[in-house]
């Protein structure tokens, strides 16, 4: 064997070993999000039930649940699941300090977030939808007396629902917690 | 048969060599989507539906619940203003403003985002808990031993990162286009 064919050879197998490297990596970045079994969806399921407002436990060393979590932050959430209906989201806010909602998918991914500033009549609203469901609902709508509905489409049938609420000062955590558990998750019939 | 052998051996190379570049690249912050702002980094598309695989994968691993742009914008430092790593062996000295915000909160959390065990308990200031210099300006000392002042403790940790937090931030929407003046410097005061 010549000089050139042995670089040759060696110039394929790095080649070969770089390809297959590149389809392995490739693979592995898409399918996560299919098979990742320990996503924040799977870790808030060991806490509650679908439907209930259950608390985020705070931020603490040793609290490996939810990385980059804010100490400062009272959190509740819900799971929800919208094959029987839409869901009815309320939160009252009356306290001093930032509280917000966020909409997350299936895979965590946030599809529609509102702050306290967004809020009417002291609570936040919001009724979250497949698109199907959006369809029929804006299909029994009395155009002389308008919804006063935010309406939101669900990318996914599944998903959750996440409160935090801000605490200006360490010894206001408390209030702050009890507003977080005012969260309210509640499925609705479709109009017939 | 030498090129069967060989096929072979470049096929396992691949897999390997395929997987060790994803859990890599996957631990660490995501290749696109993030925007330098001085020592800080903030991936501001992370949490929300359009993010690209690779965010996204990281995201699902992590188990993280993230900040939706409406609510607010989440920025890490690992590096000081010099671009050297974070040291526990120095003194830092944070400051003096932040970007626009309804609140902010900045603390100190180990590599994969978790608050780090300190005697002192303080995992992190808010904006409106701090103390102020006259100025309206501020300056927090991160250090491992007791500082005067705005004293946020290093803790048990090798590896620690900073994670600044604005709340209700006019810049969500466009983390391109934060000023580099804006955003709190990172001085290294003095190493043991």
């Amino acid at each position: 064997m010549n000089l050139g064919a042995r670089f040759g050879g060696a110039g394929l197998f790095v080649a070969a070993t770089i390809a297959v490297a590149a389809l392995v990596h490739l693979c592995v970045v898409l399918v996560i999000p299919a098979v990742a079994s320990r996503d924040a969806y799977a870790r808030l399921a060991e806490l509650g039930p679908v439907g209930a407002t259950t608390p985020l436990p705070r931020a603490a060393p040793g609290e490996r649940r939810f990385p980059w979590d804010d100490p400062a932050l009272a959190g509740s959430f819900c799971r929800f699941d919208l094959s029987n209906g839409p869901l009815r989201v309320k939160a009252p806010v009356g306290r001093a300090g930032f509280a917000s909602l966020s909409f997350h998918t299936r895979h965590g991914a946030v599809f529609y977030a509102l702050t306290d500033r967004a809020a009417t009549h002291g609570k936040m609203e919001a009724v979250i939808a497949t698109a199907a469901q959006l369809r029929v609902i804006v299909a029994h709508d009395d155009e002389d007396d308008p919804s006063q509905d935010l309406r939101v489409a669900s990318p996914t049938s599944d998903g959750f629902v996440v409160m935090r609420a801000f605490s200006e000062l360490p010894s206001l955590f408390a209030a702050a917690t009890e507003e977080a558990q005012t969260l309210n998750c509640a499925i609705e019939p479709l109009p017939q | 048969m030498a090129t069967i052998v060989k096929v072979f051996a470049a096929g396992a190379a691949g897999l390997a060599l395929g997987l060790a570049a994803s859990g890599a690249i996957l631990a660490r912050d995501p290749p696109f989507g993030v925007v330098a702002i001085g020592p800080w980094r903030a991936a501001a598309k992370a949490g929300s539906t359009d993010a690209d695989p690779y965010t996204r994968a990281a995201l699902e691993r992590s188990g993280e619940i993230p900040l939706a742009l409406g609510e607010g914008l989440k920025l890490v430092a690992r590096v000081d203003s010099d671009g050297r790593p974070l040291d526990r062996r120095c003194v830092y000295k944070i400051g003096p403003h932040t970007p626009t915000a309804r609140y902010w909160t900045l603390s100190l959390v180990d590599r994969d985002g978790f608050p780090v065990e300190d005697a002192a308990g303080r995992y992190g200031f808010r904006s409106s808990e701090i103390l102020r210099e006259g100025d309206g300006g501020f300056v927090i000392y991160v250090s491992a031993l007791a500082h005067s002042g705005n004293w946020l403790p290093i803790g048990h940790v090798q590896d620690f990162a900073l994670a600044l937090r604005l709340y209700d931030t006019p810049l969500a929407a466009s983390a391109g286009g934060i000023d580099k003046s804006t955003a709190p410097t990172i001085v290294r005061e003095g190493c043991a």
